[in-house]
């Protein structure tokens, strides 16, 4: 489900930490993408500026050359490849900074890889089309705009915040989504240490009540420790 | 350039001192001058006047032009006074009669003004010919018939070498005396300044090690006491917000170093033998739990030491109170129904509060979580919004919980705290919930507090600033 597209797309991780690095970069090759690591911000500038990447994952701490005056380089020069910030400064100002200077996202240190993910496929997906209203997985069905939703043929009743998150995890679907995800996209929650997670446990426990319950197909997984999934279990 | 200015204020005082002293000492002795001067001329002429009239008596006729004084009168020509004379006498025109000796060819005063010495003695300082600066008296008289004018002088010397004199021996004390002053004066300012030594000498030992030691006050009346004091005062304070940091310092590495602690024993559990796939990412997974709680801890300590240090600004706006609960409550709903409790919400549905609207709905979260959290399944939860004044509303949130224990009661706001020592494992469990609505509240002009239900159950309530609420509102009881 993972490959979307027929040819690879290419990544540059700019990170002086390896442990990091080797991390980002096992994650994003197991999701079919293609990767450099440069481990300065002056390999990173000379990469992003020669080669053709079709997104940049940019840390901010970098010896010798600062993530920022890397970006503004970039942006100087004409490169206009999408650039995803990593960082663990999360003050307002560094994030308007950061955006200020050409980035196109902006995520903070620690985060779950799965959010890297969705956030990665944002950025590609940008001005292409949607998925579109008719969404499907197995025998699930959903009508998005007619807010219906049909498993085996038979309709499931799902309350409207339970449909928000089962559409959210039909359009992720075969991919990781992390409880921090969810509060933001289906709850609207900003705020990162509101006291969500509980809430959205029950939540799926709801829906996995109604969904997978009366089938002996599941469909909605629990990762321990990450999140939930939607998929077809390939056993 | 190096300041000529002395570091120590006792020296600069003392200096200070001494040299008020040298100018007032100067000015003394300059008026001692002039009052001597004064008096000693006074003397002079009247002295000179005496013996204007015993030189008088003296007087015999030489000839007709000149006129003769019979020195041999008196019995002691050693006589300081005699032997200072300038004595002259002048004919009507001006013709000279007599010079004494001591005068020899000089003049004293010159051709006669008119009227000189004719209406009593004139007195008056002039010069000699030779410059020489004098006390001039003079006096006419009528000598057989022949009109004279007598002139008894004596040198101004005279003054000026007795001033001399007791100027120098006045400037010879006044070293004497200076010195003295400057000694006591050192002395004094030395022990006025020694509690400010002894001070700075105990502020020196007083560090985060020490931080109980108190100044010394010598004298709490005195400006330096009041300065010790208020010192001290500070000091308490200091050692007050210290040990507040050291205790929650302890208190986050604690919560830290144990989630710590777990994933590290999962880890290396799981690695003394080998396992299953799944085994594995049950572990990982077991790990990864332990990781969300870090990063959970972090991010709370984040916020309220941002929080702490000013960085976060309130955005302050009008909105309705009971809404707010509402949506927080909504939000929460599925908890709520999960442990069948009965939530119920009343009060006045237009009171608006006047706060930042986003924090303010933390801190209504956090505290209704917390009623939701300690609430035995079937229970129930009421939230009441009201008036308290016309200014202040209050939300209440009563729970059929446990209640908590006055031991505690005190307590459940501050970081890190828990009633319940177990680990619940939720998000924010780490017990920063409560404190984050404190600092929310207190953040935007408001109170929080916590009280017990008679019976069983808990009651926390807020206040804030209010808009909408009537102003001759009846208060409740």
């Amino acid at each position: 489900m993972a490959s979307d597209n027929q040819t690879q797309m290419r990544i540059l991780i700019v990170e002086d930490e390896e442990k990091m690095a080797t991390a980002l970069r096992t994650g994003l090759e197991a999701d079919q993408f293609s990767v450099s690591v440069a481990h300065t911000g002056e390999e990173g500038f000379f990469l992003a500026s020669t080669e053709t990447y079709d997104l940049v994952i940019l840390d901010l701490m970098l010896p010798r050359r600062d993530g920022m005056e890397v970006l503004a380089a970039l942006r100087q020069k004409g490169v206009s490849v999408p650039v995803l910030i990593l960082t663990s400064k999360d003050t307002v100002r560094d994030r308007v900074r950061g955006l200020d200077a050409g980035a196109d996202d902006y995520l903070v240190k620690p985060f779950a890889f799965s959010e890297l993910l969705a956030r990665i496929r944002a950025l590609l997906r940008r001005g292409k089309p949607e998925l579109g209203d008719r969404l499907r997985l197995a025998d699930l069905e959903m009508d998005a705009s007619g807010r219906k939703i049909f498993r085996d043929g038979k309709e499931l009743t799902l309350t409207a915040r339970e449909f928000d998150l089962l559409e959210y995890l039909l359009r992720q679907q075969g991919r990781v989504v992390s409880r921090e995800m969810l509060a933001r996209d289906v709850w609207q929650e900003t705020a990162r240490y509101t006291p969500l997670d509980n809430v959205i446990d029950v939540h799926i426990a709801h829906l996995r009540r109604k969904l997978d319950e009366p089938f002996r197909k599941k469909l909605l997984h629990t990762v321990r420790g990450v999140g939930f999934v939607l998929r077809e279990e390939t056993p | 350039m190096m300041s000529l200015r002395p570091k120590r204020v006792r020296t600069r005082l003392t200096l200070l001192y001494v040299g008020m002293l040298a100018g007032v000492l100067a000015v003394y002795f300059a008026g001692v001058s002039l009052l001597l001067f004064w008096q000693m001329s006074g003397i002079l002429k009247r002295l000179a006047a005496e013996d204007l009239e015993t030189i008088k008596g003296l007087l015999y006729l030489q000839g007709d032009d000149q006129v003769g004084v019979r020195e041999d009168y008196h019995h002691h020509t050693d006589w300081k006074q005699v032997q200072e004379r300038l004595l002259e006498i002048l004919g009507p025109d001006g013709s000279i009669l007599y010079r004494n000796e001591r005068l020899g060819s000089r003049t004293i005063g010159g051709a006669p003004f008119a009227g000189e010495g004719e209406h009593g003695y004139s007195g008056r300082s002039a010069r000699m010919s030779d410059g020489t600066p004098i006390i001039l008296i003079s006096r006419k008289y009528d000598l057989q018939g022949r009109t004279i004018l007598i002139r008894v002088g004596y040198s101004q010397n005279l003054i000026w070498n007795q001033l001399k004199e007791t100027l120098l021996v006045l400037l010879l004390a006044s070293p004497v005396v200076l010195a003295g002053t400057a000694y006591a004066g050192y002395k004094m300012v030395g022990r006025t300044l020694s509690p400010v030594s002894k001070m700075a000498h105990r502020a020196e030992q007083i560090n985060s090690e020490h931080l109980n030691e108190r100044l010394p006050i010598e004298n709490p009346e005195d400006e330096l006491g009041h300065l010790a004091r208020v010192f001290n005062a500070m000091l308490s304070r200091i050692e007050q917000s210290f040990e507040q940091l050291q205790r929650f310092t302890a208190d986050a590495s604690h919560e830290l170093r144990t989630p710590l602690a777990a994933i590290r024993s999962i880890g290396e559990v799981r690695l003394q033998e080998d396992a299953k796939p799944e085994e594995y990412r049950d572990t990982i997974g077991s790990m990864l739990e332990e990781v969300n709680r870090l990063s959970a801890i972090v991010e709370s300590l984040l916020t309220l030491s941002r929080a702490d240090a000013g960085q976060i600004r309130m955005q302050v706006s009008v909105f309705p109170l009971k809404a707010l609960v509402r949506e927080a409550a909504a939000l929460l709903e599925v908890l709520i129904e999960d442990k069948r409790l009965t939530f119920t919400l009343a009060g006045d549905e237009t009171v608006g509060a006047q706060a930042d609207r986003l924090y303010i709905r933390q801190a209504v979260i956090n505290i209704l979580h917390n009623a939701v959290k300690f609430t035995p399944p079937g229970g129930s939860i009421s939230a009441h919004v009201e008036c308290k004044s016309d200014s202040r509303v209050e939300l209440s949130v009563s729970d059929s919980g446990p209640g908590i224990s006055a031991e505690h009661s005190a307590k459940v706001f501050e970081r890190f705290y828990r009633v319940d020592e177990a680990r619940t494992g939720d998000d924010m469990g780490a017990g920063l919930g409560l404190s984050v609505a404190k600092w929310a509240v207190e953040a935007n002009n408001g109170e929080i507090g916590m009280i017990n239900l008679p019976g069983a159950g808990a009651r926390f309530w807020i206040r804030l600033p209010a808009v909408g609420c009537p102003s001759n509102h009846e208060m409740r009881h």
